[in-house]
């Protein structure tokens, strides 16, 4: 991990370096807000079909995720929000999100 | 335009941190610990012992004694204690020496590193954490139904040693969508992440390969396999996999998980369950099982081939068709940060779901190719 020590064998000293995605450099992800909860997201879409959603603190401004049964011994049962979905979609229409296959 | 200088990119390699996850971490079936002698697991840098009391309750301590150093591996278990074998200090599982048969009475002071343990659905479970702190409730590993179930198999569990490798390479697998059709044989047609809290989440579905002999119940034709699994904390994994064919679903849980001996080399283990079929023998089900975990062993050695000879890179290059390595390695770094440190970032959900278009359309003329090659091949004898 990258993990880099100030002060060598001094473990309170570890800080964490996260990197970024390096697909983010071209193609930030954009935020975007749902038209049925109003949760601020940030998405990107590199095709039609591909998405990548960001959520921020807790969800239970969802209205889906607060109606989703809870998680099965294979994890969450919310794969995600159909009405965020949607929304997303709309801003691919507006021209809010671009679909970085429709820019080439 | 943007344009980028052309010059061969670096592969940038973090200093590995000399810490170990925390967490729940399995170390394999617990009735393997109960035959009232002491074992030996060499994990998270040192060395443990691990024994079973009377009552069939297991224990894990550091092995080292505290009075001189002997090895505890190597004592006996007496009166539910573990008596070390230079001096026969009796150490309880808790941590604390319990009597010394020649000395009028134990001194101050006498305690020693103790584990918690969790002894659930067949497997046994330490806790691991840096900052001493008891295990968290929210992460807890969930219960499995059928590990205890008449309805299903027992547990048919697979253990390997990996050297000269970290254990986040096999986390990496949780995003590498391509790697599944390259390294364990399947064709994926969906895939999509979800990390959220301590837990990271694979969706995948796939398709039969027609130039790979994926086991099947005798001449059913497998429609889909279907995969949902989740890493609960750093190092466990459940994956809820079924086998749809035509007459039938075949449902198994598939265990995923390993523990760090050192920074350097783990323990990957994998333990399969399968749902006994209606009109089937027990043994039936267990051959089953057996032929589904050694599939999936081929998979998982191959796997290791890979780990063994990459280099380990901070800055994967990556196209559009992969996975979130970076989100999942952000994720990970939770545990291997102190509670107080953790970082929003690292337990916000994220999602990420793929765009399969492109890799459909090179497999599927891939695997066709390497049929007609194998019919040509066949063909020539
Ligand atoms: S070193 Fe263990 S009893 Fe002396
Ligand atoms: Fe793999």
């Amino acid at each position: 991990m990258a993990i880099r020590t100030t002060t060598p064998g001094n473990e309170k000293a570890d800080r964490p370096e996260v990197r970024p995605d390096v697909r983010l450099e071209t193609a930030p992800m954009v935020p975007v807000s749902c038209e049925s909860c109003g949760i601020t997201v940030e998405a990107r879409k590199s095709s039609w079909e591909q998405t990548s959603i960001q959520w921020h603190g807790d969800l239970d401004g969802c209205l889906e995720r607060r109606a989703a049964p809870p998680p099965t011994i294979a994890g969450t049962a919310f794969r995600g929000c159909t009405a965020l979905r949607n929304t997303l979609s709309h801003a691919v229409d507006r021209g809010a999100l671009p679909v970085l296959t429709e820019s080439e | 335009m943007t344009t980028v200088p052309d010059v061969p990119r670096r592969i940038e390699t973090d200093p590995v941190a000399e810490r170990y996850a925390r967490g729940w971490h399995c170390l394999g079936l617990s009735d393997d610990y109960r035959d009232g002698s002491p074992h030996q697991v060499t994990a998270f840098g040192t060395k443990l012992v691990v024994w079973a009391d009377a009552d069939g309750e297991i224990h894990v301590l550091d092995a080292y004694c505290r009075h001189m150093g002997g090895d505890l591996t190597q004592g006996t278990v007496k009166d539910g204690n573990i008596a070390c074998p230079f001096h026969d200090w009796r150490w309880g599982g808790d941590g604390r020496c319990k009597q010394i048969p020649y000395s009028r009475r134990v001194p101050l002071r006498a305690r020693t590193s103790s584990w918690p343990t969790l002894d659930q659905d067949g497997m046994l479970f330490v806790w691991n954490d840096p900052e001493g702190n008891p295990p968290i409730e929210e992460q807890a590993i969930p219960r499995i139904p059928g590990a205890t179930s008449d309805e299903w198999t027992d547990w048919h569990w697979y253990s390997i040693r990996i050297d000269g490798s970290n254990c986040r390479e096999i986390v990496d697998n949780v995003v590498d969508m391509a790697h599944f059709f390259y390294v364990h044989y399947s064709m994926p047609t969906y895939f999509k992440n979800v990390f959220e809290g301590h837990v990271a989440t694979q969706y995948m579905n796939g398709a039969e390969r027609a130039d790979v002999a994926i086991p099947s119940e005798d001449g059913a034709e497998l429609l889909e396999i279907r995969s949902t699994a989740s890493y609960f904390g750093p190092s466990f994994m459940i994956d809820d996999l079924v086998y749809e064919f035509d007459t039938g679903d075949f449902e198994s849980i598939l265990i995923n998980c390993h523990y760090p001996i050192d920074t350097n080399s783990f323990v990957l283990q994998y333990g399969i369950i399968v749902k006994k079929p209606q009109g089937v023998s027990d043994e039936h089900a267990a051959a089953s099982a057996k032929t589904m975990g050694d599939f999936i062993k081929t998979g998982f050695e191959q796997d290791v081939e890979i780990w063994q000879n990459k280099a380990r890179i901070d800055n994967p290059l990556l196209c559009e068709e992969d996975g979130p390595v970076y989100q999942l390695r952000r994720w990970y770094q939770q545990f291997y940060t102190d509670v107080a440190d953790v970082q929003a970032e690292m337990t916000d959900r994220f999602e990420f779901e793929l765009d399969m278009t492109r890799p459909a359309e090179a497999w599927s003329r891939e695997v066709a190719d390497n049929v007609a090659r194998r019919d040509e091949a066949a063909g020539a004898h």
